[in-house]
């Protein structure tokens, strides 16, 4: 009897506790808020004009993915983030992944890269409903492609940073923007559009 | 002693259930709405639309707005949860369109938190959003408005030019279905879904 009592104050307090939660998005719920960060916190290695460091990260859809492979067919966007499951990046990407025409129309495949490791960014994706582009996984050794370019950040974050690369591999354009904030999808846009 | 521990929970339960119902009689003080100020829009079918006068670039206020009931939609180009709920809201547009020829006007309007023009004419475009649709790149009017992340609504009672516009629905996150939430939008402004 005694019991069944209990049984029935957890279901009486279950049944109250429910719709506490039951207008947030998941999504929302699942987003670490690391709070207000250093807006940049490393020095670019590269510079407009030079080749672009050639990398091989692995892919979220299997395989390895090189910068080079693209050369001489399509220009190629970097994005780099600073780490899944964080309020701006969770967002940015998505924007993007309405954006596919925009890329198709300049001849532009989009490369996304994080520090994480795969099988984490595999759920963040999933979490955001699936992404057209390559999303890649700069984890192990951790970060060495955005210290190549110099957008590895002391905390082994990357920089949130784009880089516009020609057919030829050249790098015609790079902004390495505040981490706090997203970039305008109007200033990727006229990147590359200024690219030949 | 058993029996003591029981009560005492369902005493806390009964009294949190006093809580909700304070709650709600709350909400239904008034709480009025902001007044935001809104570039009026270049296109003409959207001044139509809003039953505005003024010239394309000057500024109106939601109350201004020539319709009984106005549901502002909050949301962001790059909210995943916005771009699924996108043809929603646009059967809800339709559907606000088809009961606003019985004698009751309801009208919809998009305000992009932390977007710029550019983002917000690409959404619109990309969703065939067909009602007006406004940045908001400092967030301003998403503070103003106490938003609840995106996408969420606040629907409101205009009341003409007589009563300052009064809030009637908060709905944070996804309606999915556009004919309940229009019913609900409709009846908690004092208007019947014909």
């Amino acid at each position: 009897m005694r019991r069944v009592g209990s049984v029935a104050a957890i279901i009486l307090l279950l049944a109250y506790a429910v719709p506490g939660f039951a207008e947030t998005s998941g999504f929302q719920e699942a987003i670490f808020n690391p709070g207000l960060l250093k807006p940049v916190d490393s020095t670019v290695k590269v510079v407009i004009g030079q080749v672009a460091p050639d990398f091989s990260l692995r892919s979220i859809n299997g395989g390895m993915v090189s910068l080079s492979q693209y050369r001489g067919k399509n220009k190629v966007v970097l994005s780099f983030v600073p780490a899944a499951w964080t309020p701006v990046c969770s967002d940015q990407w998505p924007g993007y992944n309405i954006s596919r025409k925009i890329f198709a129309d300049h001849n532009a495949v989009l490369l996304g890269i994080t520090v994480d490791n795969v099988p984490t960014l595999h759920a963040w994706v999933q979490q955001m409903g699936g992404l057209w582009f390559e999303v890649l996984s700069d984890f192990w050794p951790h970060g060495r492609t955005a210290d190549v370019y110099g957008v590895l950040r002391t905390d082994g974050m990357a920089e949130r940073a784009l880089f516009f690369i020609d057919t030829k591999g050249i790098i015609r354009g790079m902004s390495v923007t505040d981490i706090n904030t997203r970039p305008l999808l109007e200033d990727l846009v006229r990147e590359l559009a200024a690219m030949p | 002693m058993k029996t003591t521990a029981l009560q005492l929970i369902l005493t806390l339960c009964l009294f949190w259930s006093s809580s909700i119902i304070s709650a709600g009689e709350l909400a239904t003080d008034k709480e009025f709405l902001p007044d935001l100020l809104l570039p009026i829009p270049q296109d003409e079918e959207y001044r139509n639309y809003l039953g505005l006068t003024g010239a394309g670039g000057s500024s109106f206020s939601l109350a201004d707005i020539k319709a009984d009931v106005l549901l502002i939609e909050l949301f962001s180009m790059y909210c995943p949860y916005c771009q699924k709920e996108a043809a929603n809201v646009n059967e809800l547009y339709q559907r606000m369109e088809e009961v606003s020829t019985q004698g009751m006007v309801v009208k919809i309007i998009g305000l992009g938190v932390a977007n710029s023009q550019f983002e917000v004419e690409h959404f619109r475009d990309t969703y065939r959003v067909p009602f007006p649709l406004f940045p908001d790149l400092d967030k301003s009017m998403f503070k103003a408005l106490s938003g609840a992340g995106t996408p969420s609504f606040v629907g409101c009672r205009l009341n003409g030019q007589k009563e300052k516009p009064v809030v009637v629905v908060r709905k944070a996150g996804g309606f999915y279905n556009a004919e309940h939430f229009l019913k609900e939008l409709l009846e908690k402004s004092g208007y019947q879904r014909q």
